[in-house]
């Protein structure tokens, strides 16, 4: 790419001047005439048989149009893969929080006071709540006939593990044997909540016969086709609305309350509008999910790992309904980029009497990635070797295979780990105030982009002005920014000359969305296609009305330059002006194979810990990125501080908590999140490079700054005062009770 | 939220009147920060506000006077006029510095001093340094005024010694013994913007090598807000050592009953209370390393 | 009621138990002002009453009655954005947008009062008005500039 006109410079969002003035429309600004509210009735059990939902009293109250329970929608599963949940529950709750029954009324104050004239009778059930006791024999069954739900695998014995694969590499036995030292820990990790500040909201109007939707979802197409199976409607009847996405990082890939809108606007013949509000969230939305993580490894006192085990067990709540793929990957994780000749991978998700998860940036990584990078850490020190040390030792170099069994190519692992390295205070020497020592930790972890089908039509209209459409609904990453550069670097027309248009539904019949890091990878090169498309349908009509060959015919921006001819030069805004023409482009790009490169990331915290009080202070945190090329330093440098900050948190502070299956932190008073007080100074280091994926040599940076973070601060809490946390998140408490009982260790010995 | 009638008094006197007329039914509201929540959730129902923010200025509910018998803030006062008043800083540091800990300023910009008092939430900052700073409030109804020690205004969680239809109009900070430095030091290990862990204020003064006037308040450890007599009885009279200060925190353990949530446990709240305290008194003391 | 928005003076018909957030958004049609954790820790709702930043979502209408409030609709002139809205345009200070206003609202409180603040009166200030998007990093980097520019 010789002399980008665009990419690769700071480029201000698209959307930037709607977002700043209030103007940008989110799901929950959108009002339609006649429109109803919604609320919801949650289960207060965690495990139960329905006995009776009585609605009478809740129906009686004026200005209630409609009540629905799991009775009168009758039969209608919902999942995104795993179709295993009700729309409304019907004979059992199988989580505190579970949807049991909703009102439609003329306001919301209305339908919530309805709401609490409804009288549930449970019968109660033994719940259970944690992935060992679910594994364990004569644990209650949650899903007895897992195997017949749509989507699911059949089960030869039924179990709440309603997956478990096995992957095994070499002999593992051998491994082992060969060992000088086999070291064992087992790591867990909480749910956690997206935490994006816009709650789910869902908009349904049944208008002229088809179904019309607003919704927070950042991936329409397979929201549509989900709702369409649930609630037995012909996908060319639904559409999906645009509306701008008040935060996703995962958590809006699901519809959560949409169909319990379908029905509520169908029983009341109005459009209902059924908005979530936080303890909603918090109890009953999609979080990302509980694990166990069991890792076994064999050493040799050199440092080669010979072995490695890991038993990488999901809590996944009560439902796989929110998981795209109906489990949580992330096991591969749990044994990393590393050279390891023999290992056994086990996936095991478990269905819990507890809010079923969904997905969150990066699933399975950041649970699989603090288990496997505390471990490596733990294993170092017990052989003496610096942790960094250990793992330069055992990381991935080209040719190697990493211990899942890739063969990656163009790897920068080294390198990626060096610049966190030279860019970090790592080697500074230790220092301690009174009371506090400091410590510094490395973790590292790679991710690479996922497929899928990405739409785009590029029009140059007379005048110039170019329209880039696109089905995508931009959840905030910044795509529609990528998109536009991509289009202006192909069109050499600057990006305020190309206005977006955004689809809704119909007008694309597949597309997959955003998620997986699917934007940087699919609609880079679907955006590329259309635009050369669009360049090639421009040639064509200039060689038409011209008369010439199309092989004469040069474009340079707006020139239009014909060999020939004297040199003709025109300008195709005004070719177009006065043809009254407009030439299209349009692309559909499927592009799913499993592709050969991953981006790595390697970060080192430093943190002083006060040993009075176990409390952390992140003094620092170097995060190296393996990126390919960069198109938008603003947007790429945001989505590394965005993750990280979310990494701090996942670290440091959030936890959904839970007490007897009911989550008990219902309010951003209780479930923190980091504020601008909280930020630790946060280095950067790019490692860029020539390979990278499609046209331009990218490589998706949204999800890996949020992996390692959690890992990097339990190692550097180690090396700092001698205690392990295996558990999340890192709280003052912990480290507390840790160095009480390295005390009492001391004091006996 | 279920329907209420608002009223707007012009004076106190009209303000007390709706009070005791509706009695247990009736609110007094002015920021709202507590109350408006407690209503969106609720867990309060009132079918009567009584809008203070509607009483003429010339009652004496708002703002910051200096008196022979110390410092006047009324009851309507914002929480950041006091943070940031000229005065209240000059008298008592310590007092605009605990205002200032407050929540975010959005809050401190609604909340007033009398309705955060009113609340009784155990968790609230400004008990622990009004405690330490010996303050006392004024509560009027139709039937008279009273005057209460802080001490006495708080009952159980959320729960104050107020009898409807009383109000609370201001509260008086005494005068602090010359020479008495304070600090509040509040135990955030989740974020900035959290409740405290614990928290502790603590004021007082060296004398010839000997602690006098020592006074602890804590939030954040039990039902209410707590003064630590057992601490200042401890090193009142006392030659001033860090050894001499970290004994007397110590007697705090018996002044606290912390509950579990996910701040912490009970048991690790009760040792960041002796922590805690006994480092905001090496702060006030001025022994503090650092 | 009676208040004035943006400027306007404005007459509104309202239950007492109407919330400033609703009336401003649901009466009033200005939906910038946005409503997230509902218990005020957030600060998406956050708008200027009498030129200070409070949570709109624990307020009631009937506590503004006479009063000034400003939305995010009452920052940008027709012709131009305010310096901070440029701001935070250019330094990437928003992703998906959603705390946005609040967050522009209340730097505006912040720089109308401390014209030249500190990184650290920023961060200060700021707290509370969360953003899961940005990291804060590039919004602190925004008021910073916005402050630094004469316009500011």
């Amino acid at each position: 790419m010789a002399d980008p006109f665009v990419l690769g410079r700071p480029t201000p969002r698209v959307e930037g001047v709607e977002k700043v003035t209030g103007a940008a429309r989110y799901a929950g600004d959108v009002k339609l005439p006649g429109m109803l509210h919604g609320a919801l009735l949650h289960s207060s059990r965690p495990y139960a048989r329905l006995v009776s939902v009585d609605t009478s009293a809740a129906r009686d109250l004026p200005g209630v149009r409609a009540v629905i329970t799991g009775e009168d929608v009758g039969q209608h599963l919902y999942g995104r893969r795993i179709k295993d949940m009700p729309v409304l529950a019907r004979g059992f709750v199988r989580y505190a929080g579970e949807r049991i029954a909703a009102v439609a009324a003329d306001s919301e104050d209305i339908a919530r006071r309805a709401v609490d004239l409804i009288e549930v009778e449970y019968e109660d059930l033994e719940p259970v709540f944690d992935i060992e006791e679910a594994l364990t024999d004569g644990a209650p069954l949650l899903h007895p006939n897992h195997g017949d739900y749509p989507g699911a695998r059949a089960q030869e014995t039924p179990s709440n593990a309603y997956m478990w694969s096995v992957n095994d590499r070499g002999d593992l036995d051998a491994g082992f044997a060969e060992a000088d030292l086999v070291i064992e820990h087992t790591y867990r990790t909480e749910r956690v909540h997206q935490a994006y500040l816009e709650p789910h909201i869902a908009l349904v109007s049944l208008e002229g016969g088809r179904v019309h939707v607003w919704t927070t979802t950042k991936a329409p197409q397979s929201i549509r086709d989900a709702l369409a199976f649930t609630v037995d409607v012909p996908r060319e009847d639904i559409v999906l609305h645009h509306s701008h996405i008040g935060g996703d990082f995962g958590g809006k890939g699901t519809p959560l309350n949409l169909p319990i809108a379908y029905f509520l606007a169908q029983a009341a013949g109005a459009p209902v509008r059924l908005a979530a509000d936080y303890i909603q969230e918090l109890m009953a939305g999609n979080p990302r999910h509980a694990t166990l993580t069991t890792l076994r490894t064999g050493v040799k006192r050199d440092g080669t790992i010979t072995a490695h085990h890991a038993r990488f067990r999901v809590n996944c709540g009560a439902y796989a309904a929110y998981k795209p793929n109906g489990v949580i990957g992330g096991a591969q994780r749990a044994a990393g980029p590393y050279r390891i000749p023999n290992t056994r991978i086990e996936s095991i998700q478990v269905y819990t009497n507890t809010v079923p998860g969904g997905h969150m940036r990066a699933p399975g990584s950041p649970q699989a990635v603090f288990a496997l990078e505390s471990h490596l850490d733990e294993v170092a020190r017990e052989l003496g070797l610096d942790p960094l040390e250990f793992r330069e030792r055992n990381l991935v170099r080209e040719g190697d295979e990493t211990a899942w069994g890739d063969r990656l190519e163009h790897l920068k692992a080294h390198e990626t780990l060096d610049a966190a390295i030279d860019t970090s205070r790592y080697r500074a020497s230790a220092s301690e105030g009174r009371g506090r020592k400091v410590g510094r930790g490395i973790a590292v972890g790679d991710h690479g982009s996922g497929g899928g089908i990405g739409n785009a039509e590029v029009r140059l209209h007379p005048g110039g002005a170019v329209t880039l459409g696109t089905p995508i609904f931009d959840q905030g990453s910044g795509t529609y920014t990528t998109l536009q550069q991509v289009v202006a670097e192909e069109l050499h027309v600057p990006t305020s000359r190309i206005t977006l248009e955004i689809w809704d539904t119909d007008e694309t019949d597949d597309d997959s969305g955003i998620g997986g890091s699917r934007a940087t990878r699919v609609n880079t090169r679907t955006a590329h296609e259309a635009a050369l498309e669009a360049r090639a349908a421009l040639v064509r009509l200039v060689a038409e009305r011209l008369d010439v060959a199309e092989d004469t015919i040069a474009l340079e921006g707006d020139e239009v330059r014909i060999e020939g001819d004297g040199g003709r030069v025109e300008r195709w805004p005004e070719l177009l002006s006065r043809w009254e023409e407009t030439a299209v482009g349009r692309a559909r790009v499927e592009d799913r194979e499993a592709i050969r490169l991953t981006g790595f990331v390697a970060q080192v915290a430093e943190v002083a810990v006060d040993e009075e009080t176990g409390e952390i202070e992140v003094l620092g945190i170097t995060t190296a990125h393996d990126v390919g090329r960069v198109l938008n330093p603003i947007g790429h440098q945001g989505q590394i501080n965005g993750g990280v900050v979310q990494g701090l948190g996942y670290a440091l502070m959030e936890h959904l908590g839970v007490e007897d299956g009911r989550v008990t932190t219902l309010s951003f008073g209780d479930y923190k999140i980091p504020s601008t007080a909280d930020l630790p100074p946060l280095r950067t280091a790019l490692v860029e490079g020539e390979e990278g994926i499609g046209p331009y040599r990218i490589k998706g940076i949204g999800e890996t700054p949020n992996v390692p973070v959690a890992a990097a601060i339990a190692n550097a809490v180690e090396d700092a005062v001698g205690v392990r946390i295996r558990d999340l998140p890192i709280t003052a408490e912990k480290v507390y009770r840790a160095l009480q009982a390295q005390r009492e260790r001391e004091g006996q010995a | 939220m279920h329907d209420f009638a608002m009223h707007q008094p012009s004076t106190l006197a009209e303000a007390l009147a709706l009070l005791d007329e509706h009695g247990y039914d009736a609110r007094p509201i002015a920021g709202g920060t507590a109350l408006v929540l407690l209503m969106k959730q609720s867990l309060a129902l009132p079918e009567h506000l009584v809008n203070l923010d509607a009483v003429a200025d010339a009652d004496g509910l708002r703002g910051v006077r200096l008196e022979a018998d110390g410092l006047h803030i009324g009851a309507l006062t914002r929480h950041r006029e006091v943070e940031t008043s000229a005065v209240v800083r000059e008298f008592a540091p310590l007092l605009a510095d605990v205002y200032a800990r407050v929540a975010t300023v959005r809050i401190r910009n609604a909340a007033t001093v009398g309705g955060g008092l009113a609340h009784a939430d155990p968790s609230q900052d400004p008990p622990a340094a009004l405690l330490a700073l010996d303050a006392r409030v004024e509560v009027a109804s139709t039937g008279g005024t009273r005057t209460l020690p802080l001490e006495e205004l708080f009952v159980d969680y959320y729960e104050s010694a107020l009898e409807p239809g009383e109000l609370i109009t201001e509260f008086v900070v005494p005068r602090p013994a010359w020479g008495s430095r304070g600090a509040y030091l509040k135990f955030l290990p989740r974020t900035e913007d959290d409740y405290a862990t614990v928290a502790a204020a603590a004021l007082g003064r060296i004398e010839g090598g000997v602690c006098r006037d020592v006074r602890v308040g804590l939030i954040a450890v039990g039902p209410t807000p707590v003064r630590a007599r057992a601490v200042e009885e401890a090193l009142e009279g006392e030659a001033a050592s860090l050894e001499a200060v970290r004994r007397a925190s110590e007697a705090v353990v018996d002044v606290v009953d912390p509950l579990d949530d996910v701040r912490g446990s009970a048991a690790y709240k009760r040792d960041m209370a002796v922590v805690f305290t006994r480092r905001a008194l090496e702060r006030a003391l001025g022994l503090a390393a650092s | 009621m009676r208040l004035t928005v943006n400027g306007q003076s404005t007459e509104v018909d309202a239950p007492a138990n109407r919330l400033l957030v609703d009336l401003l958004r649901d009466d009033l049609g200005l939906t910038g002002t946005k409503e997230a954790c509902s218990v005020g820790v957030c600060g998406a709702c956050t708008v200027l009453l009498d030129g200070a930043p409070v949570a709109s979502c624990l307020m009631l209408a009937a506590q503004v009655e006479g009063r000034e409030v400003t939305t995010i609709e009452g920052l940008a002139s027709t012709e131009r954005l305010h310096p901070l809205q440029e701001a935070f345009i250019e330094h990437g200070g928003f992703q998906c947008g959603i705390c946005t206003p609040g967050q522009v609202v209340a730097a505006k409180a912040l720089l109308d009062s401390n014209p030249a603040p500190t990184a650290e009166d920023v961060r200060e200030w700021m707290t509370g008005n969360l953003c899961r998007c940005t990291g804060y990093y590039q919004i602190i980097e925004a008021i910073m500039a916005a402050a630094g520019s004469p316009d500011a």
